[in-house]
């Protein structure tokens, strides 16, 4: 465990992911014409990629264990530190976390609100979440969030012909 | 038949419709290379999507004019606050910051904006005078030898794109990878669908891109609540305004900085891997070096922003060399307008300008007019970018993941293409936060078809795998590879290992013996030239007593 790092535990993941993948190349059908098998192509890159990851947890194995986390000495920088533990690491990524965590939801409920309703509960909703829900700023989000959705929906609909999902909740007004 | 081409390209370009497009590309391009954390690589790919509708020309006029908008649009920010708005003026801010402060801020931008201008349309003439040489050159270029370039433009991104070349190689064979899924190109076998239907047909390759470069870039820039809730520049750019006449006669003193750098530009753009970050501090330091005065240079000179403006608005023209003679990207952006080439169903090859010329002078016409908007723009952007610096970094980051959303969506009008966008946007977050460069990754996708399909066409030929170490363009491209992979490590030891002095000499022997093998009269001649040229090294470092450098030289060196 001393000479453990993150890079050891990347190549690793990487490794089984190789291994995975290899054997799915077992469920290429094979055609009986073409010269170059479907597999062929897949497996020379997996092959190629199972040597660098190799290659890469040698190297990391050899470095030892990591020093302290770059997000750490930010810190000392007079950038937000990272506090120590799972709250820590949450904390300190919280801002891609909630942008994930939306997109995601912004995703789920696409058939329901379509992209118009959902876009602009989108962008508003992580405006708030990452420049903070004071009143003021409320306006300012709601008009920000309804105008660039609303232009970006209208170009797309109405100039580019696109049919963006309408959701449940719109479809009965168009 | 070049003037017929001409003409009708100019009447695809000179209609109301696409020079309103452009304008408004360029102004797009100018304040997203102003943003800082916002690239040019972005703005191209979010620009992607809105050209779905265009004709191919327009389309592809709007995109050129938002790639020249942006390379220019880095300046503004870089001497007007110091803080480079792309990395492509990160040099930019060493003389151009310290010279605005010094009270000729007019000044240092009229130089900026003049200086990329020049660069542009020197960029511009060779795009249109050597692309078409370089497509009769890729004509003899059969499969084994396309497959090689392929391997050899991957291998020179990986080792120039990142600090760790085995992280460089498994970006870009993840990417390759990732172009395998779903249906081959040959046979049309499913592959890696694991029985569900949305993978069959595979990750559409700009939602790839989208997610990986635009959306885990907005993820990087928001990371810090702090910085997040902060404006876009702290530093308030005040209204200035821009100096012509002045900076003209500066740029035009100094003609030999501006072709020099030009041309350092275009060969790094046609170099793959390489861009406008290297290139523009690449052209800084041979100013420096050249110049009588080197020590003022930092001081607020107009050698020190004419070198990095002239060099990096060239970079560009170079990459669309390549792109548009061999059909492989030299970076992101490049492979970006390869892909809305591939939207239009333009397959760029080194047919397309024979071809498709039309369409060919229509890009280069656009590069050409798009310099020149962007000349008559700069002065009113300045206003613009005036108030874009007061919004802040988390309103714009909501509202480019919206569009991404939007956009996206609207490639193929399926919902799994926004899926696509997300989990490729965390996978590229992970990735950038591991320290794997996205570029070799984005090559690999983009170039995962082109690969596999000259493999495929090349064993239809012959199951035989000697060509592609006997046929002189792909040992040509192996060789190149080879070295280019070995670059990183010399790099790190020159100076320091014995073996090092061997290196430039190895790599010209090596490769003049695939400009030999090719026959005729200039490419012997060439590599016999390159022969020597090693020989000479050789010679001089043996005279020397093969001394490695001193601790001073490596200083220097490391600094270099």
């Amino acid at each position: 465990m001393e000479r453990l790092n993150r890079d050891v535990y990347i190549a690793v993941v990487l490794l089984v992911l190789c291994g995975v993948l290899f054997w799915a190349t077992f469920d290429i059908r094979q055609p009986d014409y073409g010269v170059l098998m479907p597999s062929a192509w897949p497996r020379t890159i997996l092959v190629a990629l199972t040597i660098l990851s190799l290659i890469y947890l040698i190297q990391s194995l050899r470095r030892g264990r990591d020093g302290a986390p770059a997000e750490e000495i930010e810190g000392i920088a007079g950038i937000e530190a990272r506090q120590p533990g799972l709250i820590g690491w949450i904390l300190y990524w919280r801002n891609p976390l909630w942008c994930f965590a939306l997109f995601l939801a912004y995703l789920i409920t696409l058939p329901v609100f379509g992209m118009l309703i959902g876009g602009v509960l989108f962008v508003f909703v992580l405006q708030g979440v990452l420049g903070g829900w004071a009143l003021r700023r409320l306006a300012y989000h709601a008009a920000v969030a309804l105008l660039t959705v609303g232009g970006m929906w209208s170009v797309f609909t109405y100039g580019l012909d696109v049919m963006l999902p309408a959701g449940m909740l719109f479809d009965p007004f168009r | 038949m070049i003037l017929d081409n001409i003409m009708a390209a100019f009447g695809e370009i000179l209609t109301v419709q696409t020079l309103i497009l452009m304008l408004v590309g360029v102004a797009g391009g100018l304040i997203a290379g102003a943003i800082p954390g916002f690239t040019i690589a972005m703005a191209v790919v979010l620009t992607l999507p809105f050209t779905f509708g265009m004709p191919a020309s327009q389309g592809l006029a709007t995109m050129v004019s938002v790639l020249v908008g942006g390379l220019s649009g880095g300046l503004m920010a870089g001497i007007l606050t110091g803080i480079p708005g792309t990395p492509s003026s990160v040099a930019t801010t060493f003389d151009g910051f310290p010279m605005a402060r010094g009270g000729k801020p007019g000044l240092a931008l009229g130089i900026g904006v003049w200086s990329s201008f020049c660069g542009g349309i020197i960029s511009a003439c060779l795009l249109v005078t050597l692309a078409p040489q370089l497509a009769r050159i890729g004509l003899e270029f059969n499969p084994w030898d396309y497959f090689m370039l392929v391997m050899f433009a991957l291998t020179i991104t990986a080792s120039l794109a990142g600090r760790s070349l085995v992280k460089g190689l498994i970006a870009g064979l993840v990417g390759l990878l990732v172009r395998t899924v779903g249906e081959d190109e040959a046979v049309g076998m499913a592959r890696f669908d694991f029985g569900t239907d949305v993978l069959l047909q595979g990750f559409d390759f700009i939602a790839v891109l989208i997610g990986l470069f635009a959306f885990s870039q907005l993820l990087r820039d928001v990371r810090d609540p702090v910085v997040a809730r902060k404006s876009l520049t702290e530093r308030s750019a005040v209204q200035i305004r821009i100096e012509h006449r002045a900076a003209i006669r500066e740029v035009m003193k100094r003609w030999t900085i501006v072709i020099r750098s030009a041309l350092i530009g275009v060969f790094t753009g046609i170099l793959p891997g390489a861009g406008g970050s290297i290139a523009n501090i690449l052209a800084y330091d041979q100013a420096k070096k050249a110049s009588k005065h080197p020590d003022k240079f930092g001081t607020g000179i107009p050698d020190g922003i004419i070198a990095p403006e002239s060099s990096n608005n060239a970079v560009e023209g170079g990459a669309l060399i390549v792109l548009m003679a061999l059909g492989i990207p030299g970076d992101v952006t490049a492979a970006v307008m390869l892909g809305a080439l591939l939207i239009h169903d333009v397959i760029p090859s080194p047919t397309f300008i024979s071809e498709e010329p039309v369409l060919a002078y229509s890009i280069f016409i656009a590069f050409f007019l798009a310099t020149f908007i962007m000349l008559g723009l700069q002065s009113f952007m300045l206003r613009v970018f005036v108030l874009v610096t007061k919004v802040r970094m988390y309103v714009l980051a909501s509202i480019i993941l919206g569009f991404c959303g939007i956009g996206v969506f609207a490639i193929n009008n399926i919902e799994f293409d926004v899926w696509t966008l997300l989990w490729f946007g965390i996978l590229g977050f992970v990735m950038r936060h591991f320290g794997f460069p996205l570029a070799p990754m984005i090559l690999g996708v983009v170039l995962g078809n082109i690969a596999e399909l000259n493999l495929s066409r090349a064993m239809a030929i012959s199951t035989d795998l000697t060509p592609f170490f006997t046929r002189p363009w792909a040992l040509f491209f192996l060789l190149m590879a080879l070295f280019s992979a070995a670059f990183p490590l010399f790099q790190a030891h020159r100076g320091k290992r014995l073996w090092t002095l061997f290196y430039l000499p190895t790599a010209c022997f090596a490769l003049s013996a695939p400009l030999f093998m090719m026959g005729g009269v200039t490419r012997p001649i060439l590599a016999a030239a390159l022969a020597a040229l090693g020989a000479f090294v050789l010679w001089r470092r043996a005279r020397g007593g093969w001394l490695l450098s001193t601790s001073e030289d490596q200083a220097v060196l490391r600094e270099s």
